[in-house]
């Protein structure tokens, strides 16, 4: 327990040095994008591993989630209602959806249910495309051009991460994030000591479904133009994978390495190489699953330990 | 509403389908039969036969199907190379350890598929590409019945292969068995590593099939994945010969969705399946129609 104090510390800190940044540099655009990004991707990535990483279902169908979000936003804004309010919403009609979508395929076990959730989403990718009436279908939707500044959305990417960072924190001190640790690990035993393992692992995929919904919200608002390629496409569900894999499966810290390590090499290869950041990610992936799974936050608390011993 | 000229053509269509279909899963069945690993990097090898089919295409003038045959040895030695160094490091963790780690490989292949390839379409065009036969008044387009029957022929070299062979035996018995199959003194580390190299052979040689049909990219793969999993799910997963069957379903499935519904939502079809497979039959079919015969 003695360890989990300044990493406790840590987080506020970081956060409170992070949101100055508007204040100090309000016409550096390219920071505050480069925040923005991150910081939602820090969301999704925290999000996404409280059903991945503490209950250990791999699914590869977030862009649903994401995309229900981003498309409930544009549809009120649409009908004038203010992006902002619309953003709850966003994550209710995710949490919705992943209740419809969890109850049955979360009675499948590890691999099976990453296969059956790719399905689920491609499948949300092509009703997208195809319900043209609701979504634009293939040529898109555009949306108001009336849009807050880029330090308001930096600010609110930052805050979506903060309480996605909360959430998560609040869930793995608590009997819930025992829970859904103790089933990862053997449910049968996990049920057999009175986890309602059914029930844990639904209200985990409810949680970060409306967490990811809400970021497919606040994105939309910043796009200004979407298409069920992008938001519903499989690139979305893989990213929150790779963040969190990258960064560390089930632990606190692994998702907010991934991501600023994830959009980092995205934003700077993107520009030269639109595709080889995948390439980077899928050799990183790999070394990671022979070398280190827990990631980069295995890697630096091994590096950590190592450098107390030699002290 | 539809007569009855129309149904036989569709149903001609779905089994041509289903051919193509099974020999695309078999690799599938085959890595998960022995292995229990479910290989997520099988659409980087099928895309990776239709693009080395193209390269054999461009430089030699191979003929695409003697092109998928020469994929057949190339691939199974990837096959074996990606299992000795890669996936066997992997089988003592956790069942997701293995199809995260093919995931990434699937993310690798693409990906310097677009470096050296690019992300336009390519095609083969043969001289015999635009033929078609006519046959008791249906016209069928030659090279879908061309690869139907040499789909047919290597599958039921492979399951005389299977049934004749030490090595084939070996495989069905680790299949059904693989403690058992230790005890009797198969070598399964071995036996796994040729199911890796002969599922990824098969991957190759799909892909270079349907470099014959299709237009494709380096993406070009993913909803092929997909139905394969579908069909190896719908035959029921250790059930090396209910691919033939769970292929032929979705062919037919798909194929008859058309005449009810928009072209561009049949892939739905599949997914749908998929996840209801998954769910309500794990055992496939077969088990379901056991189930209701007891």
């Amino acid at each position: 327990m003695r360890a989990a104090r300044p990493a406790a510390l840590a987080a506020p800190v970081i956060g409170i040095l992070l949101a100055l940044v508007p204040v100090i540099a309000p016409r550096n655009v390219s920071l505050l994008n480069l925040g923005f990004f991150t910081f939602l991707y820090v969301a999704r990535g925290v999000a996404w591993n409280i059903l991945g990483g503490f209950a250990g279902y791999i699914s590869f169908g977030y862009a649903a989630f994401f995309g229900l979000g981003a498309y409930t936003t544009a549809l009120l804004w649409l009908r004038g209602w203010a992006p902002v309010a619309t953003y709850p919403l966003a994550g209710l009609v995710a949490a919705a959806f992943s209740l419809v979508v969890g109850a049955p395929t979360l009675r499948l076990v590890g691999p099976y249910f990453s296969i059956a959730t790719i399905g689920v989403g491609e499948a949300m990718r092509i009703l997208a495309l195809n319900l043209d009436r609701v979504t634009g279908g293939a040529s898109g939707l555009n949306l108001p051009t009336t849009v807050p500044s880029k330090g308001w959305f930096y600010t609110a990417a930052l805050v979506c991460a903060a309480v996605s960072f909360a959430i998560a924190a609040g869930v793995r001190r608590s009997r819930f994030g025992l829970g859904l640790q103790a089933l990862r690990m053997d449910q049968e035993a996990a049920e057999s000591l009175g986890v309602r393992t059914a029930l844990f692992k639904n209200l985990a995929h409810i949680l970060s479904a409306f967490l990811v919904g809400a970021c497919g919200g606040l994105e939309a608002t910043y796009l200004q133009y979407l298409h069920p390629d992008s938001v519903f496409g499989f690139t979305e569900s893989i990213s929150l994978v790779l963040i969190t894999l990258i960064g560390g499966l089930g632990t606190l810290w692994g998702p907010v390495l991934g991501a600023a390590v994830f959009y980092a090499v995205q934003d700077y290869l993107l520009a030269s190489y639109p595709t080889l950041h995948l390439l980077v990610y899928g050799v990183l992936l790999i070394l990671i699953l022979l070398f280190e799974p827990k990631g980069l936050a295995g890697l630096a608390a091994r590096l950590w330990r190592r450098m107390q011993v030699s002290r | 509403m539809y007569t009855a000229q129309d149904l036989i053509s569709v149903g001609i269509s779905a089994l041509l389908t289903a051919g193509l279909y099974a020999v695309m899963s078999y690799g599938l069945a085959i890595i998960y039969g022995v292995m229990k690993v479910i290989n997520l990097s099988n659409a980087g090898f099928v895309m990776l036969g239709a693009f080395l089919t193209l390269v054999y295409f461009q430089q030699w003038h191979l003929d695409p199907i003697l092109g998928a045959f020469l994929n057949l040895p190339v691939f199974f030695v990837m096959g074996w190379l990606v299992y000795r160094l890669l996936v066997r490091r992997v089988m003592t963790a956790l069942p997701i350890a293995s199809l995260l780690l093919l995931f990434a490989l699937w993310l690798v292949v693409q990906n310097v598929a677009l470096l050296i390839w690019g992300s336009e379409d390519q095609s083969i065009i043969t001289a015999y590409t635009y033929k078609a036969l006519a046959l008791l008044g249906f016209r069928i387009s030659l090279t879908r019945l061309l690869v139907f029957g040499v789909a047919l022929a290597v599958l039921t070299v492979l399951h005389y292969g299977l049934g004749h062979t030490y090595i084939g035996k070996a495989l069905r018995a680790t299949v059904q068995d693989p403690q058992a199959a230790l005890l009797v003194g198969i070598d399964t580390g071995r036996i796994s590593a040729v199911a890796f190299g002969l599922g990824t052979a098969f991957a190759g040689f799909a892909g270079g099939l349907l470099a014959l049909l299709f237009s494709f990219t380096p993406d070009f793969g993913g909803s092929f994945q997909l139905k394969s999993f579908t069909i190896i799910v719908l035959g029921g997963l250790e059930n090396l010969a209910g691919v033939t069957v769970g292929a032929a379903i979705l062919a037919f499935a798909e194929s008859f969705a058309v005449l009810f519904m928009r072209a561009s939502l049949q892939d739905v079809v599949a997914y749908a399946l998929l996840v209801v497979a998954l769910i309500v039959m794990p055992g496939g079919v077969a088990q379901l129609l056991a189930r209701s015969r007891s």
